[in-house]
């Protein structure tokens, strides 16, 4: 491997330099306000979203992996929210280090990636995927599948399809809030609701849905996706501290619902 | 005349033996993200830098912020962290007679979490998250001209 300076730097000077006894700078607000957001940066992914509530509570993954079944259709808005619960089923799955619901999870993947013209620049990925599932790779594997969602993002921006990269991000978010809340429902007090209180998130998700074209909107379940995210973000707005227990059961039946809608869940567990 | 054919043929045998065995022994490890070792980008060392942590249980997202930075004009980019998580960010340049520096602040503006490298022209900070929410990553460059610069981030 070669040499360079921030290596060099790296290992040299790695010392911890404690932030404290510095001088305290503040931002302003203005500089927070005009702060960047990239999505691939600024949107949390689901993989740590469900690290962190694993940490909190252990939950049994496999006993809460339900994994979405693709509904035939033609409707690209509806492939890509299913796409993208796809890709959160997929990160559960690894929390459960479930190697074969990896895989038939990236199989479904590929099977809508292909729907939406994309998936001739993931097939290597999917590969990758299944033979780290059968190794249980599990870091690796969540480092393959966030590059395997960032290709399909990058993929569907070549080709002019921005609204279907805000859709999947909105599916992917919906399920992470749904299996959050089904742990909290569940009665799991070691879990706080602090993890699901996402209202940046959810406003942030919101304004970019609101903002798809006419032709986009038209779509029924975009008009269904439109008012889950303001329940969401609503309900996630209105308390400063823990959510309510009647705020998680309004969450978890809203995102239900509307998963069931787009891609059907299985119902055999 | 056939001799010399026959040297000529010889020797381009096999110097393409020795390449096709120099290449499949020189292929990368398969690394999820893509980055080529050789290449000289801002992304690349940033990679690098963020690879380091690997051995600690680190992970790396596949997703970046990249952009010019100019001396003394800080860069503040937006992140959503959750409470249990730890992460690293790592930001790089290729003009190694710069100094690079990243702090994190909270949704509050304060500056939290520990720097991890000095000046230079790459620059690493971590946070162990304690309260969920909104963060801000600032990237300022206090020496050297304005250049292409990359920050990844990982997490455990």
């Amino acid at each position: 491997m070669s040499w360079t300076p921030c290596r060099s730097t790296f290992l040299f000077l790695f010392a911890v330099t404690p932030w404290l006894g510095a001088e305290q700078e503040r931002l302003t607000a203005k500089q927070m306000d005009d702060a960047i957001f990239i999505e691939t940066v600024s949107t949390p992914t689901p993989s740590e979203f469900f690290l962190a509530l694993g940490k909190q509570s252990q939950p049994n993954w496999n006993h809460i992996l339900r994994p979405t079944l693709p509904v035939a259709t033609s409707d690209r808005e509806q492939i890509a929210m299913q796409l993208g619960m796809l890709v959160a089923d997929g990160f559960m799955a690894i929390e459960a280090q479930n190697g074969q619901s990896v895989k038939n999870t990236t199989r479904d993947i590929l099977i809508l990636a292909k729907k939406l013209n994309v998936s001739q620049q993931i097939v290597a990925r999917g590969q990758s995927i299944s033979d780290f599932a059968d190794t249980a790779q599990w870091r690796e594997l969540r480092e393959e599948l966030d590059a395997m969602q960032n290709d399909i993002r990058l993929s569907l921006l070549e080709q002019k399809d921005s609204p279907l990269v805000v859709l999947a991000s909105a599916g992917s978010w919906v399920r992470q809030i749904e299996m959050g809340s089904n742990i909290l429902a569940s009665g799991d007090k070691s879990v706080s609701t602090e993890l699901l209180t996402q209202p940046d998130v959810a406003s942030r998700i919101l304004a970019r849905v609101q903002n798809l074209p006419q032709n986009s909107q038209k779509s029924p379940l975009v008009q269904s996706l439109l008012s889950v995210l303001l329940t969401a973000s609503s309900l996630m707005s209105e308390t400063k501290s823990d959510l309510p227990a009647s705020s998680v059961s309004k969450l978890v039946s809203t995102m239900a619902g509307f998963s069931h809608a787009v891609g059907g869940t299985d119902s055999k567990k | 005349m056939t001799a010399w054919i026959s040297i000529l043929f010889s020797l381009l045998a096999s110097l393409l033996i020795s390449s096709a065995v120099e290449t499949a022994s020189g292929l990368p490890n398969p690394s999820p993200l893509d980055w080529n070792s050789s290449d000289q980008s801002p992304r690349r060392l940033a990679l690098e830098m963020a690879a380091g942590n690997a051995g600690e249980g680190y992970q790396i997202h596949d997703g970046f912020w990249s952009g010019a930075l100019a001396k003394d004009a800080p860069v503040h980019i937006e992140v959503y962290l959750f409470a249990g998580n730890d992460y690293r960010f790592s930001a790089a340049n290729v003009d190694f007679y710069s100094q690079l520096r990243l702090k994190i602040f909270d949704a509050w503006g304060f500056p939290v979490g520990n720097q991890y490298s000095g000046d230079s022209s790459c620059s690493a900070a971590g946070i162990s998250v304690i309260q969920s929410g909104r963060y801000f990553i600032q990237l300022v460059m206090s020496e050297g001209d304005k250049a292409d610069t990359c920050m990844v981030y990982s997490y455990k």
